[in-house]
């Protein structure tokens, strides 16, 4: 009972979002005008009040409810990104003037945002196997209903089946794995694992922890949609609604790289070094080194041939994901700090890239890059926050994803001669990526046409955040040096019990 | 479950992934670890099961109502 009311207590962020969520839900069944606005004002309250009550949790660092969740700087870190992604992607992609959206519940979609936020949240803190697998599943299923938000769409339904079907298998997978784990190590606790594993393994363990490894890796591939299990993610990406793909592109693949830190770092790795050992006789940083290079080549050379805005958008988000997992092979501080400022950049660039294609179709009714044409003409402020988010995804100097790559790199270049390769590789698919990204801008810009249709209408609403977000890729430059505090601040991880 | 082009059958084949690794899980708690916890992780494990069919069955509903067919390979308009 202490235990419980002294982790209360510290849960607080938690206890709002599911406070909220269950307002929002009750809200939603009187039917009044107005009760949509009323849901919009509840979810963003929810999910500020959710965001300043971790910002007051300050650095502490200890396991809560016996251990099955722990909190350590680097959640408080990874907490504060998913409700401020959350926060944006409620806030930038209303339902007013979306094509996509029109005449469907509100009410729905905000409780389904903040139990994902609140699922988000629990993986982002896991410290426990079981915890861990709940988590992923309750990300994962809340995920799987709002893609297929659209009921009576095709594309919608074809994109949540394949969706749940394979992240069915893969998480099954990783069960699997997980429950080796156990067996292997009589604890389902991160930390007690550690323990166990660094207490030295028999060789026939040793084999048990390869198959493990790769088990549970399925999962983590599956959240963060790393090659070999990005197949759900273009498909997905194209028939989910907008903003949902938005989210997805976002927030779960934040938490899942937050729970793949903390899986490997807390449960695999050498307390305080990070070196590698514990993990058997494999290869550790090139498996993740093969995986990683695989994933930004995949999504950077499948993304070239797409016309598909949403479609293109998701071959990047896998690209963008390779990148990222240079900081997981990196196993190092400045690894860990690379992950989570290129995952600070991402939320801004990404969200943004997302929020002109939604404005787009809004205006338009296409996704289509072949109807983008003309469009700077149309609509300046949407071409210029376009090439701003573009150049960032590009990682052009003066902008945060610019800093993002520039973080993991160096984390990997510092790691000596024999990974210098990797960062080689790296550099030649950003260079592949420039191109891509390159030809939406070169489309928007210089290529003739569509100058017969109707002048572009662009609400106050949707500019605001337009300008928001572009904000948001240029104002932590001037405050690098506290983005660089908080980053240094949030490396610890919780490793007791 | 690979070679299976109904959904329901699919499903089936997920579950006895997940029934899998609760025997994993019951089995290494009796036997081998000593305590419980590998007991009360099969627990949720059920439950999270069930939730994940019911969602996946709504689902699949959904895809016969839009083709009137429960079959997988049918479904394939996003490619490329």
């Amino acid at each position: 009972m202490q235990e419980v009311l002294r982790s209360l207590n510290r849960f607080w962020p938690e206890v709002v979002l599911t406070v909220g969520l269950l307002v929002v839900v009750l809200v939603d069944t009187i039917r009044v005008r107005g009760r949509d606005v009323a849901n919009w004002l509840l979810t963003m309250a929810t999910l500020a009040a959710a965001f300043v009550l971790t910002v007051r949790l300050g650095t502490q660092s200890t396991g809560l409810f016996e251990g099955m969740l722990a909190l350590d700087p680097m959640g408080i870190f990874f907490k504060l990104l998913l409700i401020g992604s959350s926060l944006l992607v409620v806030g930038a992609f209303r339902f007013e003037g979306s094509r996509e959206l029109r005449g469907l519940g509100q009410g729905e979609f905000y409780a389904l945002m903040l139990a994902v936020t609140f699922s988000n949240l629990l993986l982002a803190a896991a410290n426990d196997l079981a915890m861990l697998y709940l988590a992923l599943e309750m990300v994962s299923i809340t995920s799987y209903v709002m893609v297929a938000y659209l009921k009576g769409d095709r594309l919608s339904n074809e994109a949540s089946l394949k969706y749940i079907l394979f992240g069915a298998v893969s998480t099954g997978a990783m069960l699997y794995g997980l429950s080796l784990l156990y067996g292997m190590t009589g604890s389902t606790s991160l930390p007690v694992i550690r323990q166990v594993l660094a207490a030295g393994l028999t060789d026939a363990n040793r084999l048990t922890v390869y198959v493990v490894a790769l088990f549970v890796f399925a999962g983590f591939g599956f959240k963060t949609a790393s090659v070999p299990f990005h197949f759900w993610c273009p498909d997905v990406y194209q028939g989910a609604p907008t903003p949902v793909t938005a989210f997805l592109s976002v927030a779960p693949k934040a938490a899942g790289f937050a729970i793949m830190l903390r899986f490997f770092f807390g449960g695999m790795a050498v307390e305080g070094t990070g070196a590698w050992d514990l993990a058997g006789t494999i290869d550790w940083p090139h498996v993740l080194m093969l995986v990683s290079v695989l994933t930004m080549t995949v999504g950077n050379v499948a993304a070239l041939t797409q016309t598909n805005m949403k479609r293109l958008l998701a071959y990047s988000s896998i690209a963008h994901a390779g990148y990222i997992m240079m900081g997981v092979v990196a196993l190092s501080e400045n690894g860990a700090r690379g992950m989570m400022v290129y995952l600070l950049a991402y939320v801004f660039m990404n969200l943004g890239a997302f929020l002109v294609v939604t404005l787009v179709h809004n205006q338009d009714g296409t996704f289509d890059l072949r109807d983008y044409p003309g469009l700077s003409r149309r609509a300046p402020l949407l071409t210029v926050a376009m090439a701003i988010f573009l150049l960032s995804l590009m990682g052009i100097p003066p902008l945060v994803g610019f800093m993002g790559k520039l973080y993991v790199f160096a984390a990997i270049i510092e790691k000596g001669s024999s990974y210098w390769w990797f960062a080689v590789v790296g550099a030649v698919n950003a260079a592949i990526a420039a191109f891509y990204y390159a030809r939406i801008l070169k489309t928007m810009i210089i290529d003739a046409g569509n100058e017969e249709k109707p002048a572009f209408r662009l609400p106050l609403a949707d500019s605001a955040w337009i300008v928001l977000l572009i904000l948001g890729n240029v104002v932590p430059l001037f405050l690098w040096r506290y983005v660089e505090t908080l980053t240094r601040a949030s490396l610890s991880l919780y490793a007791g019990r | 479950m690979l070679t299976r082009r109904n959904a329901v059958n699919v499903l089936m084949g997920i579950e006895l992934i997940l029934n899998s690794a609760n025997l994993n899980l019951v089995a290494f708690s009796r036997y081998g670890t000593g305590n419980l916890q590998g007991q009360l992780f099969a627990v949720f494990v059920v439950v999270i099961a069930a939730a994940e069919v019911a969602v996946a069955l709504a689902i699949v509903l959904t895809l016969y109502r839009l083709r009137r067919t429960p079959n997988l390979d049918e479904a394939d308009f996003l490619r490329g």
